[in-house]
This record gives structure tokens, sequence and C-alpha cells, in this order.
């Protein structure tokens, strides 16, 4: 078990180098230089020159990539080239923002689409089945810039329940900020939560069907006995490798939830800096992204494994 | 306050003149007034000669002002770092001008308002511009301000290790060593050649000419606000919010009305658009029609709107077929039903305009002109004498920018009726302007340029002028490169209009591009603040702004 987490750990290394060569890649194929974007379309060509030198934005792509490793590594993430401010701090407050949301998606969505997925699994094509099933469904289908619309105009603009922006002012209390954060994380809900829910059906609807359910169920256990400690236990066990997946979608994939409801989260920084050109933001924030990402699917299979007696031994 | 100069008072005779000869409205006199530096006194004179009963100004419907309270104002978030030098993007400008002042602000109806200079006269020859400067003014680190912080920021705008865009405007006016202290509260400007429309550039519309500090250090600005203006930045977080409070020593006083300016930056128009709608901000800074429609029908919004001379400038390469015939190039423009385009892009709110950047808003072009509207016959009958009578076909350049993708559309269907076949192809503002050898706004052989409001056309010319920098036409015609000249360095009235209306006729005739309509600037607010109107060029003035 530690030799696996060892392992996948080492793993992440290489992984993230490699991320960050892509991206430096790709900065060279996407159009348009960081002078153009600080100095604007009205300034000559020379004086563009001029800026893309300082940021040495002008030296061969090697030697940028070396001379940036080196500093990130060392923790010397510099200033961001278009917001003038550490990319560090930036960074990480946005990355606190993101995983505010994220967690208070999360806390709703697990709990409720794995209830959802084992109710519709234990009443197995009959009416409440078809009932979470048609309409979680079709709440993954809507996209989040179609219902968080619709919801902010519901129940911001027009019965004005819920604030509009999801950024509390500044100084509130925990219950406020939880508060601000309650509308955005519903279009989150809605993308999440047929996903998760179909899996822990899927899941549970398997698990009813294995010979120790069955075993169980002959014996006379109670039926809740059984659906609790029984069939839970193995029918979980796809969900959490689904939910860890969607782990780094939610802190790091939100670019339209975080634009729509004018949120600072770590997704819209990625995007504005990816559009502008801004290599250290844009390196920072997709490298701990990346690592969020392989971190959640890491944490996701050791839970799995810690579930299922088979993984936890290696055989 | 000090006397006119005999020269001054010789131009005032000029001004009277053309309104009692009726080659001048009395709103051109009042621009043209300003911009020469007449006194009050002077101007209120002249219209009584002229027979005019005042030139009050006053909004109408301006209530007894409410001192305090916090203006929550939402707009797109500064691309960049602030740098008042640099900056060029409406975000930056907007947060700028709160804080730090001009020497004299662009007026709606163009005339200029004296802000940091108290008044400004020309020599003779409009050569040699003196700036009589606000004295009791100080910055809000407490030092005073005078004629040594002017010269340096001057200084700094026109060295070109600075890269502001503001040199461009100042190419071949104005040199490094030209502006030169007279004394702590005089500047005078020496300019190259001479310029009858100088104080523009040194006012808002040339928006990096904000005063700042002799002390002032380059890339400082975002972490130490300065200027003399009515607010003072006390926060900043990059792309989330800015938090200003009142200046208490501000030079106007018992202004600025408010306690302070909460803003809230949103790049979705749409976005803002509902914060409006919910309460949560008070005021939008700009209002573009595309994805604001439902504030022009709340009850709880109100919109201001402000002409503009804001344009999409559509270039065809001169040099390049099919548009090296100009007849192809006018066919293109008979093909566009203007009035159709304002409805659609903008519900009504734009103005007409004819192919040339002489507009019909500034005071000295040529109203008479005929306006250019659809006649698909006659486009057909164009394209038949260039020898094309089964069309022709062209790629469009069409950047992403507000409203400009659905104007390609439908100028594409205008087009194809009197049979040019436009293909489109959609860019990103980046790759459009782009860097070094590779600028595509300057290099494709059509393309929409999106253009912003100037105070003069005189910064316009170089996208006209033979190898102007920013010619995306290629266009070149000494007869026009001649009225340019005239335009700007004559004094006289009467003949700068007639250099107008050869060049507006030129630019006509050629069609080097097609400028269908200006944009009118929208500004939508809670119905409860009072004292701000819109920008034409989507600037912020708070100084007068309270919450009724």
């Amino acid at each position: 078990m530690l030799r696996l987490i060892v392992r996948r750990l080492l793993f992440i290394v290489p992984t993230l180098l490699l991320v960050s060569i892509v991206i430096f890649l790709l900065v060279e194929v996407v159009p348009g230089d960081p002078g153009r974007v600080k100095l604007g379309p009205y300034a000559s060509a020379e004086q563009v020159a001029q800026v893309d030198h300082q940021l040495g934005f002008d030296r061969p792509l090697a030697q940028r990539y070396v001379r940036w490793l080196g500093s990130f590594l060392t923790l010397h993430w510099g200033d961001s080239w278009n917001l003038g401010v550490p990319v560090f701090s930036l960074t990480m407050q946005r990355l606190w923002s993101s995983a505010q949301l994220a967690a208070l998606a999360l806390v709703i969505i697990i709990p409720l689409s794995i209830l959802l997925g084992v109710v519709a699994a234990l009443r197995r094509d009959g009416i409440a089945d078809r009932i979470i099933t048609v309409t979680s469904l079709s709440l993954t289908v809507i996209p989040e810039f179609v219902s968080g619309v619709v919801l902010i105009v519901l129940f911001a603009v027009t019965i004005k329940i819920f604030p509009v922006s999801a950024v509390a002012p500044a100084g509130s209390g925990p219950f406020t900020r939880i508060y601000h954060l309650i509308l955005p994380a519903i279009p989150l809900m809605f993308v999440e939560l047929g996903y998760i829910a179909r899996m822990a059906r899927a899941g549970m609807i398997e698990a009813l069907d294995t010979a120790y359910v069955r075993t169980a169920t002959l014996k006379g256990l109670p039926r809740r006995r059984i659906v609790v400690t029984h069939a839970l236990r193995n029918a979980l066990a796809p969900t959490v490798a689904v939910i860890g997946t969607q782990i780094g979608w939610l802190v790091g994939g939100l670019v339209v939830v975080e634009t729509l409801f004018n949120y600072p989260g770590i997704g819209k920084l990625m995007a504005d800096s990816a559009t502008l050109k801004d290599v250290p933001v844009l390196e920072a924030t997709v490298l701990v992204v990346a690592a969020i990402y392989m971190l959640s699917n890491l944490a996701a299979d050791v839970i799995v494994a810690l579930l299922n007696p088979r993984v936890r031994f290696g055989r | 306050m000090t006397e006119d100069t005999p020269f001054q008072q010789e131009y005032a005779d000029h001004l009277r003149h053309e309104v009692l000869n009726g080659h001048m409205t009395r709103r051109q006199l009042l621009v043209r007034a300003s911009v020469i530096g007449l006194s009050t006194t002077a101007v209120a004179r002249l219209l009584a000669a002229c027979g005019s009963k005042s030139a009050g100004t006053t909004a109408p419907g301006t209530t007894q002002p409410k001192m305090g309270g916090t203006l929550r104002a939402t707009m797109v978030s500064p691309t960049v770092a602030i740098e008042p030098t640099t900056m060029y993007d409406t975000g930056s400008i907007a947060i700028a001008q709160q804080v730090a002042e001009y020497l004299a602000w662009v007026n709606n109806d163009l005339t200029l308002r004296p802000v940091l200079a108290e008044k400004w006269s020309p020599d003779a020859a409009a050569q040699v511009w003196t700036f009589n400067l606000r004295k009791g003014v100080a910055f809000q680190d407490g030092k005073p301000f005078g004629a040594d912080d002017v010269v340096a920021t001057m200084n700094i705008l026109l060295d070109p290790k600075t890269v502001s865009a503001a040199i461009a405007s100042f190419q071949g006016i104005l040199s490094p060593g030209g502006v030169v202290k007279v004394d702590d509260a005089t500047v005078a400007f020496h300019l190259d050649q001479p310029n009858a429309d100088f104080p523009y550039l040194v006012a808002s519309t040339n928006y990096d000419c904000l005063i700042l500090p002799s002390t002032y250090k380059l890339g400082t600005w975002q972490k130490n606000p300065v200027g003399t203006g009515p607010f003072m930045m006390t926060a900043y977080t990059p792309k989330q919010s800015a938090t200003f409070k009142k200046n208490p020593k501000y030079w106007q006083s018992g202004m600025p009305y408010l306690d302070g300016i909460q803003v809230t930056f949103n790049e979705q128009t749409q976005a803002q658009g509902l914060a409006l709608q919910a309460g949560s901000v008070d005021m939008m800074l700009y209002t573009p029609v595309q994805g604001s429609q439902a504030l022009f029908t709340d009850p709880n919004v109100k919109v201001m709107t402000a002409p503009s001379t804001m344009h999409r400038e559509l270039a065809m390469r001169v040099d390049t077929a099919p548009f090296t015939d100009k007849r192809v190039r006018q066919a293109l423009a008979y093909s566009i039903d203007r009035p159709a385009l304002i409805q659609a892009l903008f519900n009504g709110k734009a103005e007409l305009a004819d192919d040339n950047v002489f507009f019909k808003q500034y005071p000295l072009s040529a109203q008479d002109l005929p306006q250019r509207a659809q006649d698909i016959t006659q486009a057909k009958q164009l394209l038949t004498a260039a020898g094309m009578p089964n069309g022709v076909n062209a790629t469009l350049f069409v950047e992403e920018y507000e409203e400009i993708a659905q104007y390609a559309t439908l100028l594409q269907a205008m087009a194809k009726q009197a049979g040019i076949n436009l293909k489109l192809n959609q860019v990103t503002l980046t790759y459009w302007y782009g860097s070094g050898k590779n600028q595509p706004w300057l290099q494709a052989p059509m393309g929409i340029t999106d253009w912003t409001f100037r105070g003069v056309p005189d910064q316009y010319f170089a996208a006209f002028v033979t190898n102007g920098i920013w010619n995306s036409s290629k266009f070149s015609d000494p007869a026009f490169d001649a009225a340019v000249k005239g335009y700007l360095t004559t004094v006289d009235e009467t003949k700068r209009r007639e250099y107008a209306k050869t060049g507006a006729t030129i630019l006509m005739d050629a069609t080097p591009v097609i400028i269908p309509y200006t944009i009118s600037v929208n500004r939508a607010m809670r119905q409860n603040v009072q004292g701000v109107t819109s920008d034409p060029a989507e600037f912020l003035d708070l100084t007068t702004a309270f919450l009724a």
C-alpha cells in the first residue's frame, strides 16, 4: 500500500515536468506576444519588441525554459508579466477561492448523488428510479452558462434571495461567504449530479446482483443491514474513482461559472493568462491544477483500495 | 484671470465673423473658442455679439447634490498592471482617471474644460502654446503641483524608452525638449510645426497624459497610486476590485460629493448587466447594446448615451487585387444599407458615417457632403465598369470584438446582393494586432479594425497619409497629404474647413476604407445615480457624482 503511494507520488514529478514543457511549446504556437498585450494596439512594433526584450521573450525557447524552471523550482515564481503582482501569492489566493467553491459543491454533491443513486438502484425500473435517472441526466446536459444565467435571473434579479456575485463583501463571516457561494455551486451540482448518481446506481445494482448479497438475504439479514454494510462498500468503488477525477475539474476547470458569477478562481486566472500570454502565471496555475488532479486521483485510488481488500493487498 | 492675448482677441473676432457669415454654428464656435483658450468673459462677449443669450451648459434635471455615500461601479478589469504613461485599455484608464488628472478634459460636446491648466494661448502661428497652470493644487502625497511636474510627465511620455502610445500622437508635432518651464506655474510647448488643435493632444483624449509628480518612478503607480485627482485608491486587487476614498484636500472645494467608490471588475457585459439589475452595483462603466438589451427596458435602470466618433474601419488594400480598382471599393460601399446596420447592431444608438474620418461631429468638417446610401444597381454597374460583371470574391478578416462579428455577417449578406462574395475569417484581437513583422491589421488585404474616440480627427490621419504608421489600406495620394498638412498647420478656420472638405471628398471618392457608422457610447446606472453622464471615450469622471 505504502509502496503504491510512493510509486505514484514519484510518477507525478516527471508528469509535471512534461506538462510544463508542453505549455511552453503551446505558448510559442499561440499567436500574439506579451509586449503587445502590455502596450496595446496603438504601440509601434519597435516599442513592442523593446518590452519583449525586457521580459526575455526574445531569447531562444530552450534558454527561456531552463531559466524559468530554475527559478520555479527554487520557489522564485516572480511577478506576473501582465498584472504586476507576485505569481505565488496570486496563484495561492486563487487556489484558495477555488477550493472553497469546490468544497462546498462536493459537500452537497457527494452525499446527495450517492443517496439518489442507491435509492434508484434499490427501486430499479420503478417510478423513483425513472424520475431520478431522467432528472439527473437532464440536469447534467444543461451547460453551466445556461443554468447559471437562469439561476441568476430567477434567484438574484427577480426574487432576490441570493446575491448575484459569488464574492462576499470584505470582512464577512464564514456563513455569509457560504451564502454567496450557494448560487454558483448549483450549476456545478447539476453537472455532477447525473454523472455520480448514475455511477452509484450502476455500482449498487452490480453489488446487489452478487452472490454474497444473495447469501445475506437468504440468511435472513434485514435489508437495511445488507445494503449499508455489505453492498454499499463494494458498490462505491467506481463512484469514488469518478469523484476523484472530478475534483481536478471542480478546482481548476470552472472558467464558465467563475466568469458568470465573477468569482476569482484559479480556472479563470489560467484562461486569462493563456489568452494574454502571461507565461509565469500560466505555468504556475496549470502545474498547481495538474498536481491537484493527480493527487485527487491518487487519493481516490487509495480510498478504493481501503474499500476493497483485494486492491489493498495488491492481489 | 489673465487677459486674452492680442492674437486670441483677433482670433475671437475671426470666429465671430465665421458665425455671422453662417459658416459655423454657435456650438462649433464654443468648441473652437475653448481650444484656442479664450477666457469665459471673452466667450460670453462673443456669444452675445452673435445673438445668443447664454452659454449655459448645465445638464438638465440635476437636483441638489447629496454628500456622502459609496458608489459601486462595475467595469472590465485593467488588462495589465496599471501604468498611466503606457496604459491603453478601458479599465486601466478609468481607474487612473479617478486618482490623476489631465491639463484639460474633453467634454462630450468636444469643448475643452480646463483642469490642471487654468488657461492656455497660442502664439500667432500656433507653434508655441503657453499653458498657465492652476495654483494651490497639491498631489495626494502632499507635494505641491507645478510646472516641473508637467515638464517631467511630458518628458516621460516623449522618451521612446517609455514605450507610451502617446508618442504616436506627438509624432512630427512635439519632440523631446519641446516642453519648457517658463515659471513655476507656466509651461510652454514649442511645437515642431504649427498645430491649431494642440490642446487636445495634452487633454483627456490623449489618455496617457495624466500629470504625475516629477518624482514619479516608472512602473510604480499600481503600488503607489498618485495624482491630484478627486479620489485616492486605497486598495487594488487585479481582476477583482479597486477601492477609492475621497481626497479631502481636492482643489475643487466641496468636491467630490461621494465618500468613496467601490469598483468590482467583471469581464462579461451580461454578468455586469445582471449585477446592475439585481442592485448589487450602481453603475456600469459602459454598456454595449449587444448583450445588454434587457437594461434598456428595466425601469430601475437609466441608460445615458454620448454620441462619439468611435468607429470600425473596413480597410481594403489598394495595392492588392481585387481592390486596386477604386470602383470595386466603391461598389462595396454602395452595397451597404447603413441605417439597417445601425438598427440591427445598436438598436438605433449609432450615427451614420460616410467612409471618411472628417466626421460630422467635428466642428470643422463639411456638413453638406452627400450621405452614401445603399444602391445595388450602382454597385453592380461599378463592378461591370471595373471589368468584373460576374462578381468578386474576397476574404474579410474580422476581429473578435463587441459587435464586429455580427456586423461582418450582415455586411456579407448585403455585399452578396451586389455580387461581392465575402469569405469571413474571424481572428482574435491578439492575433489581429500581432507584433514585429507580423501585424495582420496592417497587412491583410481586407479587414475590420476597431477605432476609439478622438476629440479631433488629427489622430486618425496616420491611417490615410502616405506611409502613415496605421495605414492599413496602403492608400497614398499627394493631394490628400497636402490637405491634411494644411488642415493641421493652418490657423484660419475658413481655410481649415476647406482642407477638411477636400480631405473628406478625396477619401470618399477613393474609398480606401469603409466606415458605415460611428457608435454612441451607453452607460447604464441605477436611477438614484446622479451627476454622471456617459462619455464618448468610455472615460469616467465622478467628481460631480452623487447618490440621490
